[in-house]
């Protein structure tokens, strides 16, 4: 074993701003161990001799700014580049830092003396657009890793506006989330750190406290009323926090987005509406356009005169990544939010970390209970087919609205839920007076739940959920997203 | 492949560290040659046995200051490698021996530290190590103890004192005999009696983890008397209320109050055990509280402490004299049969648990007003330091632009890696190589260590995804308060979520009280005076009997013991939470028992009127859930886990920590 060991391990020295790239394939894993120097994977610090684990097809970089020697397990597609954008990343660490204490500062009445007058007093809130394959969300995650690691106590908020990514919770959710710790890369999975769980954890991204809505499908057009309404919902949240708690505020909030924001094809009114939508909500004060010379353009025509809007470089490295592979990641990150994060060790490797945590604290139970079809009320948001506004014949109304929840009978036949992922939603305003037709729209989730069979003649199904935890009496919104425990 | 080889031996619930089983026997007082460790298998291990022993000796030849992230690093190595805890017992023991030897001319506090160490993998990794020490750890002590100057040994001294209750049980650290063997090395034949007076008035510093180990002891014991006798409602009205003087403790008391709790305590617990003559002292009732009450002959000397000044009236002795004597506190000689319901309106009475919350003492107000002084100039360390970085940071030119972006180098490796040149090994976090820094560090890596310990204890528990929590403890979370958010991850426990855990647990083991059903009464319903409810009976297989979950029995007649409990606290805690609420300066609807939460309507969302979502937490919802949910059994296994808002699980309480 231990020859094993010797031969399946291969060095790699990293000169100063390079990284080293790789891509996993289906079922392989790969163990990296820092030998000397330091290095980083998107913007989260290696600590020396520890085998950090990765897995699930993730396709990632090992960065470091003055050179390195890495030992990698079990070589796959990989290759050292010297073309990083990571200057222009770090640069703009730094300018945020600036915004950040200039924030702190008025926040605190000190005098600004040495400084430019002129500069502006408000934390950074960064709206991260580009097309896809850009790179986005691994800017994202650098940018949020950089402030947490300054040593100021700083801890940014991130939001997750791609219903695609799904950030903490599912994909199909809208989330924001403080950092207070960088967050780990060890499988596309959880590409933002996890959320918390039972298990005791070291790393607090590993138990993150994330406030999820669920929009329930993939593309953003499918539904951009419900967008519209979702962003502005986690967008208020995000400022009442910032109201309760103004030294928070500071550290700022970093939103990514899905790549339908920054594609300019074909149906491109929802687009604006959604970045508008975000503008406003998230309150920005930035605009980063990841490699798209034309959006740059677009956006600074729109949003120049009230925002900065800087154009920045995507890096080489991103992959471009097929429907199919996009489809695995979705299973992967359910099996991730139910099971755990579980990524087996390369031959020879033993005593290594996920995301900075032992193996051991990874693995979840879910549960798996029978109820009655009674016990949990469940909508779907507007109809389950919608052909978009414009298609309908002119005069036309809809006969459910895009917004209308609309109950679904797990009696029926082809109802559709049987393998949906279902968003499990907190109580409604126990204020009878309070509650309103559509609040089930604006109510955030607690959980998701799999339907994994229905037996419709004894009225009853068989839920997947995370937890022990009751159901009965909740609601929960259906999306079009299923899952399949394999 | 698991970092932690060593399985807890004990089995005690992770959470509930004083509701152990009351016959345990699971410290194996083995003394003989323990057990050869664990044979590594091949494959899993990065050191072989040789290179390891190599390793921790060139790392314990650094151990020659009192450094705290040194004493935990070697500990964590020593967790990581618990197979090999004989080595590491060899290396420790060469190293305090030879460090003697080798450099006579050295200050004898030298062996200090090593000393540190050796108590801290006794008492944080435990199992195996306080095994495989205990063999040698008398003779090495009473050496080191002959050699070394007064002030150390008064240090070893407190340090022997934590080891009365060091074990994960609160029982000694490496089994009776040795502690027995010490002690009496220490202190002569009549050690046991007199040695802790000196530590506890010699030093006249009583820490809150004292007092609170001491109430968690008591606690236990009351707890199992409970549950041998789960109707005696004394021992419920004593639960409680030592329930109720724990949060007292934990939510911060002055030293004098401390030293009030604690002789009341003490007095409480002497009670029903007869008092043993220290000459035979045996393991049954050989407990840590039984030797307080004695008067102190020798006081061994403090230099860095001041004798704690007596609120004038009394001798250095008796803790007890110190509550006034208008309170008719009971002396420890005559402690009548412990009216531990009187405990709490006695400190009430006595003003220990004052309305203002000012501590009465000089000492403690010159002790607090060190400390406050501290704090100060730790921020202004701090401000310094922040404001140095912001100094640096502004200077740098760059203008958020595409140009600048883009086209200047920048400085970052400067501030993310040179300005912060301390590192966690663990975790690969830094932080500055400054005062503050170092704090913080420290406190990242007392983190590791708990985290370490809890996930020990957990393996094989079983854990699944929390629920999201809801949208008023995210907007109201204040973990990233800046300077308060810690970059090490270590979640602060809101109060709400605390008290929550608290009453959650309560709760379950209220819940797991039965009373057996008599004979031929199965068919009758019996319903709650309290609720109204039917008891529900079910088949318990344990005694083979049908038994009334969630039950009490008190006069005769039955009741929810979640219901009894409910209307016992609303009627004891009600003093108590009132001058905790005085004494804390604000309202906390979440303090001490359930019934406030539960009886106070949920607060109405200050929101407007435009399309928001004033939902709750689950936690919340749950806990008022929970008042209807009384008889499934399901609950109780619910209500930990499942109601989660996540940071219940950082929710354990070491009782001791390591001195440094």
């Amino acid at each position: 074993m231990t020859e094993e060991q010797s031969t399946s391990t291969k060095e790699w020295h990293l000169e100063p701003e390079t990284e080293y790239r790789f891509e996993l394939d289906p079922g392989t894993s790969l163990a990296i161990k820092l030998v000397r120097g330091h290095a980083e994977v998107f913007g989260a610090e290696l600590a020396e001799g520890k085998q950090y684990l990765f897995g699930s097809e993730c396709k990632a970089a090992i960065f470091t700014w003055k050179g390195c020697t890495v030992e990698i397990s079990q070589p796959s597609t990989e290759y050292v580049s010297d073309e990083t954008p990571m200057a222009a990343y770090a640069n703009l660490h730094i300018a945020f830092e600036q915004m950040r204490v200039r924030a702190l500062r008025t926040l605190h009445g000190s005098p600004a003396h040495d400084d430019d007058p002129s500069a502006s007093a408000e934390p950074p809130r960064v709206l991260v657009v580009g097309p896809e394959n850009s790179g986005k969300t691994t800017l994202c995650k650098i940018l949020v890793n950089y402030a947490v690691r300054a040593g100021q106590g700083w801890s940014p908020l991130l939001a997750n506006v791609d219903p695609s990514e799904g950030g903490w919770a599912a994909p199909g959710a809208l989330s924001a989330a403080p950092v207070h710790s960088p967050l780990p890369t060890s499988s596309p999975a959880n590409p933002l750190g996890s959320a918390a769980t039972s298990a005791p954890t070291s790393l607090s991204s590993n138990a993150l406290l994330p406030l999820v809505y669920w929009y329930g499908h993939a593309e953003t057009k499918r539904n951009p009323l419900l967008m519209d309404r979702l962003i502005r919902n986690l967008g208020d949240n995000v400022n009442d926090k910032y109201d309760f708690d103004t030294e928070g505020k500071v550290s700022g909030l970093i939103v990514d987005t899905p790549s339908s924001f920054g594609a300019g094809t074909g149906a491109s009114d929802h687009r604006h509406k959604l970045i508008k939508a975000c503008v406003d909500a998230f309150r920005i004060n930035v605009i980063l356009v990841v490699g798209h010379e034309k959006l740059n353009v677009e956006m600074q025509r729109i949003y120049g005169s009230q925002l900065t809007v800087v154009k920045i470089p995507k890096s080489g490295g991103v992959v471009e990544l097929d429907h199919t592979y996009r489809e695995r990641i979705h299973n992967y990150q359910l099996h991730t939010y139910m099971y755990g994060q579980i990524i087996p060790a390369p031959p020879g490797i033993t005593q290594a970390t996920v995301g900075g945590e032992a193996l051991t604290e990874l693995t979840l139970a879910p549960s798996s209970t029978v109820i009655s079809f009674d016990d949990l009320s469940i909508f779907r948001i507007g109809a389950e087919t919608m052909a978009p506004t414009s298609a309908l014949p002119i005069g036309a109304t809809r006969v459910v609205s895009e917004m209308q929840p609309v109950p679904v009978d797990p009696a029926q036949p082809g109802s559709g839920l049987l393998n949906a992922v279902l968003g499990l939603l907190a109580p409604p305003n126990p204020d009878e007076n309070e509650r309103y037709d559509e609040e089930i729209l604006d109510l955030t989730v607690t959980g998701f739940l799999i339907i994994t069979n229905l037996d419709i003649p004894r009225r009853k199904m068989t839920i997947l959920a995370p937890n022990q935890g009751s159901v009965a009496g909740k609601t929960a919104i259906v999306g079009t997203y299923e899952w399949q425990d394999q | 492949m698991s970092l932690y080889t060593s399985q807890s031996h004990y089995g005690q619930p992770p959470y509930s560290h004083y509701s152990q089983p009351v016959a345990h026997n699971g410290y194996p007082y083995q003394y003989q040659q323990p057990p050869p460790p664990i044979p590594p298998a091949p494959v899993y291990h990065q050191l072989d046995p040789v290179s390891f022993r190599r390793e921790y000796t060139n790392r314990l030849s650094e151990l020659n200051v009192n450094s705290r992230p040194i004493i935990q690093n070697l500990s964590m190595l020593a967790q990581e490698y618990s197979r090999y805890a004989e080595i590491v017992a060899q290396c420790l023991e060469a190293h305090i021996r030879r460090s003697y030897i080798k450099h006579r001319q050295v200050p004898p506090w030298m062996k200090l530290p090593a000393f540190y160490l050796l108590d801290a993998i006794s008492k944080n990794v435990y199992e195996p190590y306080a095994r495989v020490f205990a063999v040698f750890v008398v003779p090495l002590f009473l050496e080191t103890y002959g050699q070394i100057d007064e002030n150390t040994r008064s240090k070893m001294e407190e340090m022997l004192l934590t080891w009365r209750t060091g074990n994960p049980q609160s029982k000694e650290l490496f089994g009776v005999p040795p502690q027995v063997a010490i002690e009496r090395g220490v202190w002569g034949d009549s050690g046991s009696s007199h040695n802790s007076s000196g530590f506890y008035n010699g030093s006249g510093h009583i820490t809150k983890a004292q007092v609170l180990s001491e109430l968690e002891f008591t606690l236990g014991q009351k707890e199992r008397a409970l549950q041998a006798n789960p109707y005696d409602s004394t021992s419920q009205n004593h639960v409680n209320v030592l329930h109720q003087l724990r949060k007292l403790v934990e939510a911060g008391v002055s030293q004098e109050e401390l030293q009030q709790i604690l002789a009341q305590l003490r007095s409480l617990v002497r009670g029903p055990v007869p008092q043993p003559s220290p000459a035979t002292v045996t393991h049954a009732n050989w407990q840590p509280q039984q030797v307080y009450s004695t008067q102190p002959t020798t006081q061994p000397p403090f230099p860095s402490n001041v004798p704690y000044p007596t609120d004038g009236v009394k001798g250095e002795g008796s803790h007890t004299s110190i509550v006034p004597p208008s309170t008719s506190t009971p002396t420890p000689a005559l402690a009548p049969p412990p009216e531990i319901a009187n405990l709490l309106s006695t400190l009430l009475k006595a003003g220990v648990v004052s309305a203002s919350g000012t501590p009465q003492g000089a000492g403690a107000t010159a002790k607090e007003e060190a400390a406050k002084q501290e704090i100060v100039e730790n921020d202004t360390l701090e401000r310094e330091a922040s404001r140095a970085y912001r100094q640096a940071i502004l200077s740098q030119p760059i203008r958020l632009t595409s140009a600048d972006i883009t086209r200047k180098r920048p400085q970052i490796v400067e501030f993310l890696y040179d300005q912060l040149a301390a590192q966690c090994k663990q975790c690969g976090i830094r932080f500055a190589d400054t005062i503050i820094g170092k704090k913080n560090m420290e406190d990242h890596l007392d983190m590791h260590f708990r985290q370490n310990r809890k996930a020990n204890q957990n393996i094989g528990r079983g854990h699944s995804r929390s629920w999201f929590i809801g949208v008023e403890d995210w907007v109201h979370d204040l973990t990233n308060a800046k300077g308060k958010g810690r970059a090490d991850g270590v979640q602060r426990l809101n109060p709400k979520a605390a008290a929550a855990a608290e009453v959650a647990k309560r709760d379950a083991e209220l819940r797991a009280m039965f009373v057996v059903v008599p004979n031929g009464a199965e068919a009758t319903p019996v319903s709650c005076p309290i609720c109204k409810e039917t008891l529900k009976s079910e088949f318990f297989e344990d005694n083979e009997d049908w038994v009334w979950k969630n039950a009490v029995m008190k006069d005769d007649r039955v009741y929810h013991a979640t219901c009894h409990a409910e209307a016992l606290a609303s009627t004891n805690s009600l003093a108590a939470r009132l001058r905790f609420e005085l004494a804390t300066g604000r309202s906390r609807s979440t303090t001490p028992e359930a019934p406030s939460l539960r009886a106070t309507p949920p607060p109405s969302t200050l929101r407007d009127s435009k399309s928001k979502s004033p939902s709750f937490s689950p936690s919340l919802e749950a806990k008022l859930a929970g008042t209807k949910r009384k008889v499934d059994q399901n609950d109780s296994t619910i209500t930990g886990e499942a109601d989660g808002t996540p940071p219940f699980k950082k929710l354990a309480l070491s009782p001791l920590s390591a001195p440094s």
